[in-house]
């Protein structure tokens, strides 16, 4: 890692063609996320097919730059119509709705998109030094501390922000067992296959992403059909005076290292920062009476943590290959369906990678920046597309994704029964990020858990060995019971009733 | 005394339930994990029916003891969860909101829809499939306006087409009747 990885990451970035995708990316993601339904990790998923044609790094810096703005964008509709296009946006709504509502709504834009770019750039400052870092360390793991980080990762969907923690562990859990089907690499054995050749080299990741952010959300959408959607009068974006600075600044610094730190935890994602944001922001105020009908901090919390977060989730991604939220775990399937697989290994060998897509997350953070001042008019009428339209082209592109990964029918089906296994699940508290974290994580755990017992000849006991490992063990031990603490500590908080 | 009345409120227990087990179990949840269990065991006993390794091939970690491994953890997470209300938080109470209307027949009918077009691929083709899609879905989701859906039908599934065969190099199936884009 050097000054030449560096310079290569920059030119590589710095062509016309790959400014040019990544443009696509920050405008897919703002209308994706300004789009109440639609997601960021729904908008990766269907954009992976299309990334098929692409040189590695073009397709995951448009596939980045589309993380990034899609974030931000979901504060558009978050604001202007009180319905967050994506659940980080959750939070701008308490403050960013009430603010549009008393004719301010061009200053809450301001604010959100200032106090995102601001969060973006911060992290990823934070992911041009961590990543190299972490990568150092992990060159050091064998299959043990592999295993033991795939476990800890697995564990951390018990903290997520999910409705039940034992329904994202189950979710994890089959997820890693979805991605047993195949032939067993060790001894050619036909696990899960059915007497179906299509499944002899596993369930494709994509048709699965696809169908579970995707037509699961599709069918959700078809129980909603008569809710209609609230017309927005245009705005013009003003951006923050010195005085809302002056007052938001400590605000964002503070929720720049809250959506970093809890980016870069395995599993967390941006919803679980933007609400820490949100409570900090409440918590350090000298007007916390204020939040809830207006207050700026109340903006500027939540968005520059949530936008933060987008950042540090891919350090953990690209230095570990351990996802850092549901996007980035359908980013690494990109990244696999590329033929590379991120991890010490990768960053040791081609360090420009990290640089490039560094390089490409900043432009991406300026470009939605520039875009959202600009086009804040047009991006408030995006929810005038009628839904009636709008999902059909979802199920459209959905079909020809999943179709095109292999050029297989069977993958349109497996993408349909994912979609309504999805749907159902759904229904059930169960989300589709832990199994697809499941998923992406499956043949890791693995291959890393049995090298580790033909290592140590099948004796558990000897996991212990390690100190990585028993450090693991025991942050997955926290993690684990970590919403029974949770609870504990609030009810401590309450004191005696 | 309130929270014991919460959580019998949260247990959702229907009034015919007997006495002891009303507020304990959730009963939803009872079934939900006796579905579980069953597609375990249904999975547990494929994994019996592995083709059969030497030993000296798999040293001691044949091929069914990772997925195994996975179902017993499954099977006993799954068992928590008739009881998972009684540690509820607000956010948790939110699945029983989800769930507490039937899925609307609309869903069942797009979800038949989808499925239908898909097997019907073969016979028309990807673009045939797609044109089906943006004909029919509209017109269930109670679109009406012709001069909206008609432009929609006729541009937006050919440029689909188009770009996935033209400039990705996609080949699409062209169906028994030929109705399709090659690649």
């Amino acid at each position: 890692m050097g000054i030449d990885a560096l310079t290569l990451g920059f030119t590589l970035i710095f062509e016309p063609y790959n400014i040019f995708l990544i443009l696509c990316g920050v405008l897919i993601g703002v209308i994706v996320g300004a789009l109440p339904g639609l997601s960021s990790p729904m908008a990766v998923a269907l954009l992976l097919p299309f990334t098929v044609g692409l040189e590695p790094i073009p397709a995951i810096s448009m596939l980045a730059a589309l993380y990034c703005a899609g974030t931000f964008g979901g504060s558009i509709t978050a604001i202007l119509i009180n319905a967050p296009g994506a659940p980080p946006a959750v939070a701008t709504a308490f403050d960013g709705y009430p603010m549009a509502k008393n004719g301010e709504a061009g200053r809450a834009l301001g604010l959100a998109a200032v106090s995102s770019v601001i969060g973006g750039v911060f992290s990823l400052l934070v992911f041009l030094v961590a990543t190299p870092l972490l990568a150092k360390v992990a060159l050091q793991f064998k299959p043990p501390e592999y295993f033991a980080l795939a476990i800890f990762a697995l564990s951390m969907l018990a903290a997520i922000s999910g409705k039940s923690s034992i329904r994202n562990l189950i979710g994890g859990g089959v997820g890693v067992l979805i991605g047993t089907a195949g032939i067993h690499l060790t001894t050619g054995v036909e696990r899960f296959t059915f007497g179906i050749p299509e499944i002899s080299d596993g369930i494709h990741f994509v048709p699965v992403l696809i169908g579970l952010f995707a037509m699961g959300e599709l069918l959700t959408q078809s129980q909603t059909l008569n809710v209609t959607m609230e017309r927005i009068s245009s705005v013009v974006i003003k951006l923050p005076t010195m005085a809302d600075y002056r007052k938001i600044k400590w605000t964002i610094l503070r929720s720049c290292g809250i959506g970093t730190f809890i980016g870069i935890l395995p599993a967390e994602g941006s919803t679980v920062a933007a609400i820490m944001g949100y409570n900090e922001a409440k918590r350090f105020s000298k007007e916390p009476e204020k939040f809830g009908s207006g207050a700026i901090e109340g903006i500027a919390g939540p968005e520059a943590a949530n936008n933060a977060a987008a950042g540090g989730a891919m350090v953990p991604t690209l230095a570990l290959g351990i996802p850092g939220s549901g996007t980035t775990a359908v980013i690494l399937a990109a990244f696999i369906m590329h033929g590379l697989r991120p991890g010490p290994h990768l960053l040791n060998e081609t360090p420009q990678f990290v640089y490039a897509i560094f390089f490409a997350m900043l432009v991406a953070n300026l470009m939605f920046f520039a875009i959202g001042l600009g086009g804040a008019k047009l991006f408030s009428r995006i929810t005038l597309i009628p839904r009636t339209l709008l999902w059909p082209s979802v199920f459209v592109f959905s079909m020809v994704g999943a179709y095109s990964y292999s050029s297989s029918v069977f993958d349109v089906w497996v993408m349909l029964i994912a979609g309504i296994v999805g749907f159902i699940m759904n229904r059930h508290g169960f989300g589709p990020a832990p199994l697809v974290m499941g998923l992406i994580l499956g043949k890791l755990v693995e291959e890393s858990l049995s090298q580790s017992m033909i290592i140590y000849d099948n004796n558990w006991f000897r996991l212990l060995e390690s100190p990585i490992v028993v450090l693991f063990l025991v942050l997955t031990i926290v993690s684990l019971f970590w919403p029974l603490f949770r609870r504990m500590f609030a009810r401590m908080k309450r004191g005696p009733e | 005394m309130t929270d014991r009345k919460s959580a019998e409120d949260r247990g959702r227990t229907d009034s015919a339930t007997p006495g002891p087990l009303r507020g304990l179990i959730h009963f939803t949840d009872l079934w939900l994990t006796i579905l579980i269990v069953i597609v375990c065991g249904w999975l547990y006993y494929v994994t019996t029916q592995f083709e059969s390794v030497s030993a000296l091939l798999t040293q001691n970690i044949g091929p069914e003891w990772f997925p195994r491994l996975l179902i017993w953890t499954i099977v006993v997470l799954s068992l928590l969860l008739p009881f998972e209300h009684l540690a509820r938080s607000s956010q948790t109470d939110s699945i029983d909101k989800d769930r507490a209307s039937r899925i609307k027949p609309i869903s069942i009918v797009t979800a038949i829809l989808m499925l239908a077009v898909v097997g019907m691929v073969h016979l028309f083709g990807t673009l045939g499939g797609m044109i089906s899609v943006c004909i029919a879905l509209p017109l269930l989701w109670g679109e009406r306006r012709m001069k909206v859906l008609v432009p929609y039908v006729l541009i937006f599934p050919p440029t689909v087409a188009l770009l996935f065969t033209k400039v990705l190099k996609v080949y699409f199936e062209p169906g028994l009747f030929g109705f399709g884009i090659g690649g």
